[in-house]
């Protein structure tokens, strides 16, 4: 066993940290107020490379691998949780269906672009009525001689609103399902047809675009299904078990943010003539947020190391995006109560860190579908089969 | 044309902790960074590379326990990188001498750049001595530079004000932190770099010392006897009273300090 | 025991859910994305004696026991926290401490106008250095002649910016003292207004005084009893900031559970999937064991006995609650949850506020087992 990183993934974390705390920073207030997303800072990303992080160099990407990839999400999320989702739904689901089941050609044509933060991914599953039930989509493809025709829409979409590549799930065969009757598709959104028909005002990550996408009979040629057809489902979820361990650790970065500002304010904050430091209410506190961080910490670099060795990892993806969300959203909540007043005024981070850190338990999967997940995973090995 | 950058590496400040009352000091984190001087001389010849299609080296300004400075200046845009592995630590007036002998291996060059100073020490001497050694002119604290027509235009930051100089090449510049914003390292580079594959692998060459000098002729020229903290800084007053109360303090604060 | 409420108790209550229903809920969403209270809401609740919901009716109060005000508290913040701790804060902080400190003289000039709604109340006890820590106050009053001169900076003063009369604790020679200042007295100056997480409805401001002149006979309670007259206030309004929690929650399962009857996913309306069970039931529960305790601590509050211990269980917990609760609701509507456009992201945000307003969680805890100590002879300081 060893639990030290390559000297290249300290070196990537050396660089992504300075970029996140000289380029990100900076901005993070401003588009949580502006609620506007960050474009910019994508395109910065992708000039230094950092948005083909875990792809190979072929496609324009920097080869380092999930655990890179985990590393360039900590370190965004220690900054700004917004940034970090635009980047997660590009990299980690958005391209991450194209590079995983996408043929050559497409992975030259969309991948490369993508890694280069040239152009913005965005992933289209969710249906007002298929959340975790995302078997359940209404999306129709019907085949028309080289071409598919794509009727009906995604809610909840990341990046949708400024994506240029939408990779979108439909159904090609009603009467088989999920098993053979789902497609994947790589859709263009200048191609006629697709429409962005509202962005969702939200609570948290206001630096980010969720859209309401519309596809009227949109026409994508054959060469972009994604996969073979009636397989998109599965693509998916592939993408979706690769999202989940990336999330986890842009939840670690957050609570690792939270952590270092809650020891600064305990330091420096004065009550009944002693530091804060010295109630006991705020070390329990300090001492519960660094080792559930220092756990998440363990299992996200842990999964990392699996996909990066070609093991399984799926059940253990799940554990990280829920047990993340949940250790993050505690952190900042001890951070918020040990700050009064300066954890609930606009004026500091963690007011915009506790609206931004509650979606991590809700998107990519609620962390009811996780359980759900990992208990259908442990009960499968013995013997019992789960619906949810 | 050949630019020579010189860089080191300091602590990362973030990860020590000073504390006075026990006379010690603690490092939390043990990090490195390239010395933020060197960083910004790293910038600017890349600048210089970037006009002129000059090719930049990079040599350590001191010993290095590593070569990962010189990876990280690969990544981020040298040409070259020469990693000169000393068997001692030697201070700014042995190494000038090796420096001096890796130039001359190198086959001369038209420019050498530099940090002004080092975050650790604060010691700007390394490029002045070199340029001595050479008998090249010096150009110190530099707060922009750029090469045109055989010589190096340079614009000094000093006392509030700017002055523009410049001198024929070959030169010695020294480039003061903060004067340029440094480029972050290209992922892919840095990637292959560390993994050593590729051409920027390639780039990374290892000189030992003693292949360059007599290592017996490197004396220190100071010898060290132990470590002290400057002197503390007065502590801040709390101003109280009305408005004007604490206006009137503050005014005769400042006067006083005058 | 008692608990049934009473004829009384039970039209009153349908009488505060009427008004909240009507005049708060289909506005608040609107009201908190401009950060505002609109004045026609508070005139409108003065009309229905809200304002003056436990004064006496020689002060044109409404003279309601106090687990009618819970009651009324509860039912506001069930459509809008803000609104509820808008009321709170005029009632219990500012208008209940001059019934009971007050001179005749002070409550005849101020007591009617309050319950009336033409000057609103606010509190000014917390400053940079001094939050939860009230004996840190460095506000200074300076006797003046027959005047005081109060100098000095007051942070988080609730209802700062609508107020006409400010409820300000400063050092005198005597120790603390509570003055009652008028908004157009000189040397004060409401500032800067705090941009909250949570209650963007309602106004927490910076309080400037700078040789601010206010008449000695302005004096709340005796020399050097400030210090009472802030707590018992704090008190008080432990036990709305409770009840405030209890119509947060209990709304909060209404809406989700609502939600979870219409939202299908796998076929089923997801209130048949045992885990949105748990979370509707475990916070049922919760809320209704809130109910209770914030019932009985509103009325042992009315037998006229100390309750400061009570007053932080009931804060502490209620809080909790509130927060626990629509944090899990929020989880219920999974991503609608988290949109501005349904409640529920309010609510969790409004929520999550009642932990630090009126003194953090931390605070009541200590206070809690101050109480329980004192009764085994050891004496706990924060």
């Amino acid at each position: 066993m060893d639990f030290t990183f390559s000297p290249e993934h300290q070196a990537l974390r050396r660089m992504i940290r300075e970029f996140a705390e000289n380029e990100v920073a900076p901005l993070a207030a401003e588009i949580d107020r502006e609620h506007r997303v960050p474009i910019e800072t994508m395109r910065k990303l992708g000039e230094i490379g950092l948005l083909g992080v875990c792809f190979p160099q072929e496609y324009g990407g920097m080869g380092a691998g999930e655990t890179g990839y985990c590393i360039l999400m900590e370190e965004l999320g220690r900054i700004c949780t917004s940034t970090a989702t635009n980047v997660g739904a590009h990299i980690g689901i958005g391209a991450m269906a194209i590079y995983l089941d996408g043929n050559e050609e497409q992975k030259r044509k969309y991948l490369t672009p993508l890694a280069r933060g040239e152009k913005i991914a965005a992933f289209g599953l969710t249906e007002a009525n298929a959340g975790s039930d995302a078997a359940n989509i209404r999306t129709r493809a019907v085949r028309e001689g080289d071409s598919w025709i794509l009727d009906g829409g995604k809610v909840f979409i990341t990046n949708g609103g400024y994506a240029d590549i939408v990779t979108v799930l439909a159904v090609t065969d009603p009467a088989l399902g999920p098993r053979g009757g789902i497609t994947a598709f790589i859709v263009e959104t200048q191609w006629e047809g697709f429409k962005v028909a509202r962005e969702e005002d939200k609570m948290g990550i206001r630096g980010t675009s969720t859209a309401e996408l519309v596809f009227e009979e949109l026409r994508v040629p054959h060469e972009n299904v994604l996969g073979k057809v009636g397989e998109g489902f599965v693509t998916f979820m592939k993408a979706l078990d690769m999202g989940r361990l990336t999330l986890g650790a842009a939840c670690l970065g957050g609570a690792q943010a939270a952590l270092e500002w809650a020891i600064r304010w305990a330091k420096t904050r004065n009550q009944f003539g002693v530091a804060l430091a010295h109630k006991q209410s705020v070390q329990w506190m300090i001492a519960n947020m660094a080792t559930e961080i220092e756990a998440l910490r363990s299992l996200v670099y842990r999964v990392a190391w699996l996909v990066d060795t070609g093991r399984p990892f799926s059940q253990l993806a799940a554990m990280c995006k829920m047990y993340g969300s949940e250790v993050a959203s505690r952190a900042i909540d001890m951070a918020l109560q040990i700050h009064g007043g300066l954890g609930v005024t606009r004026d500091f981070p963690i007011e915009r860190a506790f609206r931004d850190a509650r979606i991590a338990e809700i998107f990519e999967g609620t962390n009811e579908i996780q359980r759900i997940v990992i208990a259908a995973n442990i009960f499968r090995q013995h013997g019992v089969r789960i619906r949810p | 044309m050949r630019v020579i950058v010189l860089m080191g590496r300091v602590l990362d400040p973030r990860g020590i902790v000073v504390n006075r009352r026990r006379g010690r000091i603690f490092v939390n984190v043990e990090e490195y960074i390239i010395q933020p001087a060197d960083r910004c001389a790293l910038e600017v010849a890349l600048r210089v590379k970037d006009a002129t299609g000059a090719e930049v080296v990079a040599l350590p300004r001191g010993p290095l326990p590593d070569d990962d400075v010189l990876r990280q200046a690969l990544a981020t845009g040298a040409d070259r990188a020469i990693y000169l592995t000393a068997d001692k630590p030697y201070d700014d007036g042995a190494w000038t001498k090796v420096l001096v002998a890796a130039v001359e291996r190198l086959g001369g060059a038209d420019l050498i750049l530099t940090g002004a100073t080092t975050l650790d020490t604060g010691q700007g001497q390394l490029g002045p001595r070199l340029a001595e050694a050479l008998g090249w002119p010096q150009v110190v604290d530099a707060w922009s530079a750029e090469v045109a027509d055989g010589k190096v235009r340079a614009v000094l930051h000093r006392g509030g004000e700017y002055v523009a100089v410049e001198a024929n090449l070959p030169a010695v510049v020294t480039v003061q932190p903060g004067a340029v914003k440094p480029r972050y390292p290209d992922g892919v580079r840095l990637i292959n770099v560390y993994r050593g594959v590729g051409e920027v692998a390639e780039a990374l060459e290892t000189w030992p010392v003693a292949d360059l000098v007599e290592v017996e002729s490197l004396k220190p020229l100071l010898e060290r006897r132990g470590q002290d903290f400057p002197p503390e800084r007065e502590r801040s007053v709390r101003l109280t009273g009305t408005v004007e109360e604490m206006a009137r303090a503050a005014a005769d604060a400042l006067r006083e300090r005058l | 025991m008692e608990f049934a409420l009473s004829e009384d108790q039970r039209m009153f209550r349908n009488m505060f859910r009427d008004f909240a229903a009507k005049e708060i809920a289909p506005r608040a969403e609107e009201i908190d994305h401009e950060e505002t209270l609109p004045q026609d809401i508070l005139r409108k609740a003065a009309n229905q004696g809200f304002l003056g919901a436990t004064l006496p009716e020689k002060y044109f109060g409404a003279e309601l026991d106090g687990v009618s005000y819970a009651m009324l508290i509860e039912a506001l913040a069930g459509a809008c926290v803000s609104v509820a701790l808008t009321v709170a804060t005029h009632v219990s902080l500012v208008a209940m401490s001059i019934l009971e400190h007050g001179t005749d003289a002070q409550k005849d000039e101020w007591l009617e106008a309050m319950a009336a709604g033409e000057v609103i109340g606010a509190f000014a006890l917390t400053e940079p250095e001094a939050g939860s820590d009230g004996q840190a106050i460095a506000t200074r009053a300076t006797p003046d002649g027959d005047d005081v001169l109060l100098n000095g900076v007051k942070v988080w003063v609730g209802n700062g910016e609508i107020a006409g009369l400010f409820l300000v604790f400063a050092k005198g020679p005597e120790g603390i003292d509570a003055y009652l200042v008028p908004r157009d007295a000189p040397g004060l100056t409401v500032g800067y207004r705090e941009p909250t997480l949570g209650l963007r409805s309602m106004f927490f401001n910076t309080v400037y005084l700078e040789d601010c002149q206010v008449p000695s006979a302005n004096r709340l309670g005796g020399a050097g009893e400030g210090w009472t007259v802030a707590q018992k206030a704090l008190d008080r309004f432990a036990i709305a900031v409770a009840a405030a929690g209890l119509g947060v929650a209990a709304d909060a399962v209404d809406v989700a559970a609502q939600f979870a009857t219409e939202r299908v996913q796998f076929g089923v309306p997801i209130a048949k999937k045992q885990a949105i069970q748990n979370y509707i039931a475990e916070a049922h529960i919760e809320v209704e064991a809130l109910r209770y305790l914030v019932y009985r601590t509103a009325w042992l509050a009315d037998q006229g006995r100390d309750f400061s211990a009570e007053a932080s269980v009931v804060k502490a917990f209620g809080a909790r609650v509130a927060r626990n609760v629509t944090n899990r609701m929020v989880q219920v509507m999974g991503g609608y949850g988290f949109m501005e456009d349904y409640p529920m992201a309010r609510k969790y945000r409004d929520a999550r506020m009642l932990g630090l307003v009126g003194g953090p969680t931390e605070l009541h805890y200590v206070r809690v087992a101050q109480h329980i100590f004192a009764e085994r002879d050891l004496e706990i300081t924060p």
